[in-house]
This record gives C-alpha cells, structure tokens and sequence, in this order.
C-alpha cells in the first residue's frame, strides 16, 4: 500500500489535518485533498500526504500534492464519465435510470439518470423506439452527457460500447446478445430487441 | 456576586482567567452518519452527525446548483439544562444557533467541489454548562472532518467575556448569565481569519480587542487538540488497517 510506505519512511508525520500548509504554489500543483490560496498549498483533508512528481514531458514541472483521506469520497457522476445504470422505467420519448456505479467505482447515493430519445443510439436518431431499446431493469452502460436539469443526469447511450450490458428476458433467463439490436433468451431461446452493447 | 476572587484571582469553579475548560474530542460516536463526534468543553457535552454530500433531498432549497448546499440543525435535549430550565423562548434560540453553525461551516467547507449536493450536519446538546455555540461548531468541525468533507481549514470557536474588570477564557453557563460582555469567536486556525464574531452587551473598544485576543487564543489552542484527535484517530484507523 502506498500510503503505508510513505507512512514509514515518514516516520508517521505525514499525516496531515484540514488548513495545514503543504507548500508552496509554486514549487507545487495542489491534488485531491488539497487546494491552493493565493501562493500556499494547503490539505483541505485529514489523512496522508504524498507527492506526486510532474509527468515526464509535461510543460509543468511541478509536483503534485495529494492528501489521501481514510474515508473514500462516494463518487459523483461528472459530465463524460461512464456510468453503469438500471433503468427503472421506459416512456416513448425517455427512460429514467438509476446509476450504480460511476467509472467502476460503486456510488453510495443514489442518482437518477434520464436516457432520451435522441440519445439511444448514433444513427437514425428520428426512428428510435424506446420500448425497442430498453427495458426496466436491465442494466445499461451509458455516459453522462450533462448534468441535465434538476431532477436527473442526462446520459447517452451513442456508441457502439455503451448501451445494455446485462438484462434478463421475459421468461426470466438470461439474454445473450446476438447482434447490436437483439438479445436472446438461454431457457427459451426467444429473441428480444436492446440496444446492446459491444462488450470488449 | 464577586466572580474573580480578588485575593486569589481564581473563578468560581478555580479557573483562572484565561484557563480553558477541559476539552474533550471523540471521532466516530455515531456509526450510521458519515462522519461524527462528541465535544465536551468541562460541563458543556454535544454530538454533531454528519450525512453528505449526498444528493439534494429539496430542489426548492438548492439556491446554487454550482456549490453543495449546506444545512445545519441545532437541537438542545430536554435534559440538558438540568433544573436551570431556560424561559420559553421558543425556537427562536435554536433557529439562530443553527444558522450561525451554517455560516461558520460554510465558510470553511469547499462547497465549490461538490456541485448539486447537499451536507447536513446535526448537533445535539447533552449537556449545557455555557459556550454551547462554541461547542457545537467544535463538534461540527471535527465530524466534518471525519465525513473527509474538504475544507479549507479547521474552523474552532471559544468564546470569552469580560467580569470584575478581568477579561475572562470560556465562559461557563454561571459567568454566562452574569450579565457581562460574551465575545463569541470563530476561526480558521492556519489561517488566522475570523468567521465568526458575536457579543452580547456592550464593551469599551481597548477592553473588547483584549477579550477578543484571549477568545482567539482559545481558539487556536483548541485548534491544537482538534488536530491532534483527528492524528490520532487517523493512526488507529491505520493501525485497525495493518
């Protein structure tokens, strides 16, 4: 674990409290847990400090200050994350999601997240039907478009990789995808229209 | 009724002037909240829970979608005064002291980080001996930081008054209804600015800068406790870790 280890060569004074100055702005960029006033660097954050040296290459050559907390922030869906959601109803024009997770990691909230028309798929935008494409309950991969108006995310699922992952068919099987727009059902081998996903 | 003996200089619970109350920090009190913690200031003992940043329950009271929304709850437990029962003042008290605990917090809390989302912070009295105010924005501190909510800084408040011509270190709730100035004082401690600043009753100006400069004092020698619980309680986190 790498805060254990700078733990150790710091000899445990690297742990750092909220407004403790960390240095300079010059000297150095202010990570996660850290911000900058005026020319200081401060931690905004309880936990370990550790220093992150400049990217080869980049224009930058300052290093980076990180404060890692011991309580993992819940991750908060940001316009272009890719975000694993279940949608929970579908209507002619949209369908609402809740997210589950955003960029692999499991959100302790729960967000809604709203799946347009328009959105569903790259091509021929106008002939979407959205009972064609999702049903609730399926799990879908999606990537957030906006952060929508107050009630819900704005997600699209235009891309060959995003759209449903997993769902389950009417007769209670697992669906298998066979093309781009069509799952089948292992017990009864019946064939039902998703926007599917192309899983690498 | 004297309040500093003039021959000892002691108070009427044996403090001197500027001594602190015994302080007392604890991280974690409260299992279901995201962050929490109890402060007691000698007599004076309250609870602060923390939920959030979470999403806004009531879109109606999200003002700025752009920053996270905070809110504060102060409550007192029945129990808490003890026979001393205050008058009925209604809720006026509490509502007060729950906005002026927003204000401290959300002056400290980097709210610009957690668009559309809301932090509620609750702090309930246990027992009120005086400085409650302070005491709460302690406990609040402290349960924010356990939450990791980012913050500029660690927000500590101490309050002070001025009785017998001696300007007097953290009231207690017997020197509190004294009828003397209480300066109430709420810092950012690495950052020596002032968020917070009530007094009741009137002072002369060169008075009022002492008793400011002792509250600030205290201020920054809770400060130096609240970091250290928030090291210690890191390390056993750590420890529990392996």
């Amino acid at each position: 674990m790498a805060a254990t280890a700078m733990d150790q060569d710091g000899g445990g004074g690297d742990v750092v409290t909220p407004g403790e100055l960390l240095g300079n702005s010059l000297t150095l960029v202010a990570g996660r847990g850290a911000y900058a006033d005026g020319r200081s660097v401060r931690a905004s954050v309880t936990g370990h400090r550790r220093i992150v040296p400049p990217a080869p290459g980049s224009d930058d050559q300052r290093s980076t200050v990180e404060v890692v907390g011991h309580k993992a922030h819940g991750a908060v869906p940001q316009p272009g994350s890719v975000v694993i959601a279940r949608v929970t109803k579908v209507m002619p024009r949209m369908a609402n999601a809740d997210i589950m997770c955003v960029d692999s990691k499991a959100i302790k909230e729960k967000f809604t997240g709203l799946i347009r028309q328009q959105d569903v798929r790259a091509t021929e935008i106008d002939k979407v039907d959205m009972y064609q494409s999702y049903r609730p309950g399926d799990i879908v991969r999606a990537v957030v478009l906006s952060l929508g108006d107050a009630r819900a995310y704005y997600l699209s699922t235009a891309k060959n990789e995003l759209g449903v992952v997993s769902a389950q068919s009417i007769a209670g099987g697992t669906l298998v995808p066979v093309s781009w727009t069509e799952m089948q059902c292992d017990l009864t081998g019946q064939i039902e229209q998703r926007k599917v996903a192309k899983v690498e | 009724m004297e309040y500093v003996d003039p021959l000892t200089g002691f108070r009427v619970d044996g403090r001197r002037p500027n001594e602190m109350r015994k302080l007392k920090g604890e991280v974690g009190v409260v299992a279901r909240a995201d962050g929490s913690a109890l402060f007691e200031m000698g007599n004076t003992r309250v609870i602060a829970a923390v939920y959030g940043p979470r999403e806004v329950q009531n879109k109606g009271q999200q003002v700025n979608s752009k920053e996270a929304l905070v809110r504060c709850e102060y409550r007192m437990a029945e129990f808490s005064t003890g026979d001393r029962r205050r008058k009925p003042k209604g809720d006026r008290r509490s509502t007060e002291i729950s906005l002026v605990i927003r204000q401290t917090m959300e002056a400290s809390i980097l709210t610009h980080l957690m668009p559309r989302s809301q932090i509620d912070i609750f702090v309930q009295v246990l027992q009120a001996d005086g400085g409650t105010r302070s005491a709460c924005i302690n406990a609040a501190t402290l349960a924010l930081a356990d939450a990791g909510i980012p913050m500029r800084d660690i927000v500590t408040s101490c309050s002070a008054g001025y009785l017998c011509s001696t300007p007097l270190l953290d009231l207690n709730y017997l020197e509190d209804s004294a009828g003397g100035a209480d300066v109430t004082v709420g810092i950012l401690a690495k950052m020596d600015k002032v968020t917070l600043l009530q007094m009741d009753a009137k002072l002369a100006m060169d008075t009022f800068e002492n008793v400011m400069g002792l509250a600030i004092e205290g201020c920054k020698a809770i400060a130096t406790y609240i970091r250290e619980v928030l090291l210690e309680n890191t390390k056993r986190l750590e420890c529990q870790r392996g």
